[in-house]
């Protein structure tokens, strides 16, 4: 008995069996597909991961912290504009002196849990506009 | 004009020259649609996840290293492509392994058809056989694939490989017989 190996017969006439075919545009409608993922893709690549929004915030928030920085030391109740004046500014100022005394006083690891949470945001949104064009 | 191999258009669609990939889609697109057809029982699913299969391909081309043949590699892409969209469409196998294997199919007889039929003859028959078994055909003999190159794209053992492709030549046999025998009746 002859092993499939052995039986050349079989494999001379299943030689010579066309097999089926796909529609003739079909090589066409692959690289067409394939040349549109590639040009969104390189778009994506093109893009800035940050927008122009994050910039404008990081700059303004680097403006604040200099002016603050570079102000003279002054009482609060100075500084509070005109139009703020009817509010008692001293309850908002312990408020906030309130509020950022407990975040002090919360465990590191809570701060860490913070921080590498935005992290983790931060890469998910690097990580998503890459695969978008790939979904 | 000189033939290249497979190896020398993947460096180039690796390279960022993605039309290279045409001549691989040209050149194996009889057989991944031939592959997904069986699976997919339908021209136009099966067109639909060739594509796809190609498409993917191109993708994690740069993850292709080269220690199997891109043939290989490819294969086992569509398989498992067709494989997760009949899974995904709850298509349901038509079963045709209603096949009664007789012993005394071991020899290849064909004497009594034309040569110019042999070929109707042969699809015929290999329209019968279940989608895993045509798969087996196909690589094994069509593509010359080998019994562990097979198992790597079926994810089957390579002494299942080998059971099953004995098994499929004598149910072609038996198939190929019976169809002989219709014929003669219809004749007399």
């Amino acid at each position: 008995m002859k092993t499939f190996e052995e039986d050349l017969e079989l494999k001379q006439l299943l030689k010579n069996v066309k097999t089926e075919s796909p529609g003739s545009d079909f090589s066409a409608r692959v690289m067409k597909q394939i040349f549109a993922e590639q040009a969104a893709l390189e778009r994506v690549r093109k893009e800035p991961v940050l927008g122009k929004g994050f910039w404008v915030i990081l700059s303004l928030f680097a403006v604040l912290i200099a002016a603050v920085a570079l102000s003279p030391g002054a009482p609060a109740s100075n500084t509070t504009p005109a139009l703020l004046s009817e509010i008692n500014t001293d309850a908002v100022m312990t408020g906030y002196r309130l509020f950022f005394e407990k975040l002090g006083g919360l465990p590191v690891s809570i701060a860490g849990i913070f921080l590498a949470t935005s992290l983790l945001v931060f890469l998910e949104k690097i990580l998503g506009s890459r695969n978008q064009v790939l979904s | 004009m000189e033939k290249k191999d497979d190896n020398y258009y993947i460096e180039k669609v690796k390279n960022g020259q993605a039309n290279y990939f045409s001549y691989i889609v040209d050149k194996y697109q009889d057989i991944v649609f031939s592959i997904a057809l069986k699976v997919l029982r339908n021209r136009e699913d099966a067109e639909e996840m060739a594509q796809e299969s190609f498409v993917k391909a191109f993708r994690s081309l740069h993850s292709f290293k080269g220690k199997s043949k891109f043939s290989t590699w490819l294969y086992r892409i569509t398989y498992n492509t067709c494989i997760s969209e009949t899974r995904k469409k709850k298509h349901h196998f038509i079963f045709t392994d209603d096949v009664q294997i007789r012993d005394e199919a071991e020899e290849l007889n064909l004497d009594g058809i034309p040569e110019e039929n042999r070929e109707k003859y042969v699809k015929a028959a290999l329209e019968k056989l279940p989608e895993d078994e045509y798969t087996l055909v196909l690589l094994y003999y069509f593509e010359d694939q080998s019994v562990d190159e097979i198992s790597r794209i079926t994810g089957l053992t390579a002494s299942n490989v080998k059971v099953k492709l004995h098994r499929v030549r004598k149910k072609l046999y038996t198939i190929l017989d019976d169809m002989l025998k219709e014929e003669l009746y219809a004749i007399l």
